[in-house]
């Protein structure tokens, strides 16, 4: 069952008509079946997605909650470029890219994946030097958000210093750094305590919003400008609640689309948390 | 110190090493420097052959297919063996002397970099590529840093075989080091002098896997708190 919210804003209403910056459709990833297969495994393989399409619009947050091992990391994978060279894909998969024919964007992994070997700062540049962001552009921005994110007087501190928030919050940084239009995040927030998770939400939002507003300044003299977007993996309906323009709830595996929902902006609680409560039991 | 009636010539007492040791000393140094440095050679070239093909392997799985079975066939065969053959191929000089040596060393720091690229490479290799890097980037930004502290934990291991393989090549052909110092100690029956080579092998060995303790702790900041914690 899909259902929208009818109650949409004006920004959902230009999301609808407009086309979309990453479309999936129809797709069914498959891993192929180990020797010994466990339960829950086919002659085929793991069927992980099934028959699942999924469109973000330009300056749309969309979530994707499901419950543990629907398949919502293999989806961000998929839209990554990260699969395992071992699965079966079918179905389409169409992601933005940049004018050098690379994909336009920046995956941030379940646990924050910082090098031990660099330091905070050094850590952070990762992005921007795996994307080819050039370093003079990049330093003077780093710089700049290692204070918007609370990091400032860590630049020299190793990875195995900071404290879980801090290392999630330079995890992001380093994914801002990389100027991709589309984040892709992986349950960012998935091992932190309520508190620090909340923070690290209304940074996430914050930071959102102002990468939402620097594309669209930086759209008036770009027309060739593909926009931008966040798919954001989480098995927390709160999380998903407080940050995203769009709810999108998978099945158990194999995950497909059980119910899809929008922001209502102007009611008192932007989503129906009892529909999606009932879809995630279903 | 007597133990039994063994005479000098057999088992020489320490202080009677240590007085042969202080006497010798003028020979020795050049002995040693020889040893040392067909020790240091051997080491830096073992380890950075060990190195790279742990890196490479790591980057081209089929490359490392391919070479396992050639390298754990070299691994069976004794240094002793190989040494004519270094000498036939490569002379009399300091050449086939490092060669002995970086073959000797250069499997345990294979093994170890190999390990410590295994053990982290697919986490943060798919960070790097998530991000947009290719194949360079997480060569030079994973695979290369990762490989580090394995290719230094093999080195100290590597560190003790070498100055032992550096003798061992001497024994055969050479005018100086410290298996040459043994091997004339042997013909003259001075036993005493062979008890100062043996220190002097402990010694060097001893001395070479310091410095590369001190090396690491250079090398790998970010384990110094790791380790005391």
């Amino acid at each position: 069952m899909t259902t929208t919210a009818s109650n949409t804003d004006r920004t959902s209403e230009a999301h609808r008509s407009s086309e979309p910056i990453l479309s999936v459709r129809d797709l069914t990833i498959t891993f192929p079946a180990s020797r010994g297969g466990r339960g829950g495994r086919q002659d085929g393989g793991l069927t992980v997605l099934d028959a699942l399409s999924l469109e973000v619009h330009d300056g749309e947050f969309v979530a994707v909650l499901g419950p543990s091992g629907c398949g919502k990391s293999t989806l961000l994978r998929a839209l990554g470029g990260l699969l395992d060279a071992r699965a079966r894909v079918e179905g389409t998969i169409a992601v933005p890219s940049d004018a050098s024919g690379r994909r336009a964007t920046a995956w941030m992994p379940q646990r924050d994946g910082l090098l031990p070997w660099r330091r905070a700062m050094a850590n952070a540049m990762v992005g921007a030097i795996a994307a080819g962001v050039p370093r003079d552009r990049a330093k003077p921005r780093a710089q700049h958000l290692f204070k918007e994110f609370g990091l400032t007087g860590f630049e020299r501190a190793w990875p195995h210093e900071l404290s879980g928030g801090m290392r999630q919050r330079l995890a992001l940084l380093r994914t801002c750094l990389a100027e991709r239009p589309v984040l892709l995040l992986d349950e960012p927030f998935g091992g932190l305590d309520p508190v620090t998770r909340r923070r690290m939400n209304a940074w996430l939002a914050t930071v959102h919003l102002t990468e939402k507003a620097a594309a669209a300044d930086a759209e008036v003299g770009d027309a060739s400008k593909s926009g931008s977007g966040v798919v954001l993996v989480t098995h927390d309906i709160d999380e998903a609640m407080t940050l995203a323009d769009r709810i999108v709830v998978l099945s158990d595996r194999p995950g497909r689309v059980v119910h899809e929902a929008r922001a209502q902006q102007r009611r008192g609680e932007r989503y129906d948390r009892g529909a999606l409560l009932s879809a995630l039991d279903c | 110190m007597r133990i039994g009636d063994l005479p000098p010539f057999v088992l020489p007492s320490p202080s009677q090493v240590v007085a042969t040791a202080i006497e010798q000393a003028p020979l020795l140094g050049q002995h040693v420097a020889t040893t040392a440095t067909e020790a240091v050679l051997g080491l830096a070239m073992g380890t950075m052959l060990g190195w790279l093909l742990a890196v490479l392997t790591s980057a081209f799985p089929t490359s490392g297919q391919i070479s396992q079975p050639v390298v754990l066939l070299s691994q069976t065969i004794p240094t002793v063996v190989l040494a004519p053959l270094m000498i036939l191929w490569a002379g009399y000089g300091l050449t086939p002397k490092v060669t002995l040596v970086a073959l000797t060393v250069f499997f345990p720091v294979l093994v170890a970099a190999t390990a410590a690229i295994r053990d982290v490479d697919a986490e943060y290799s798919d960070t790097v590529a998530g991000l947009g890097g290719g194949k360079v980037h997480q060569l030079l930004l994973v695979r290369l840093p990762a490989s580090v502290p394995g290719a230094l934990a093999g080195l100290r291991i590597a560190a003790t075989y070498a100055v032992g393989a550096a003798v061992v090549s001497e024994y055969l052909a050479g005018e100086s080091g410290i298996g040459v110092f043994i091997q004339r100690s042997r013909k003259a029956y001075a036993v005493d002098q062979i008890f100062v080579g043996i220190a002097l092998i402990a010694i060097l060995s001893a001395l070479m896997v310091a410095a590369i303790v001190a090396l690491r702790r250079v090398a790998t900041p970010w384990q110094i708190n790791l380790v005391s914690t």
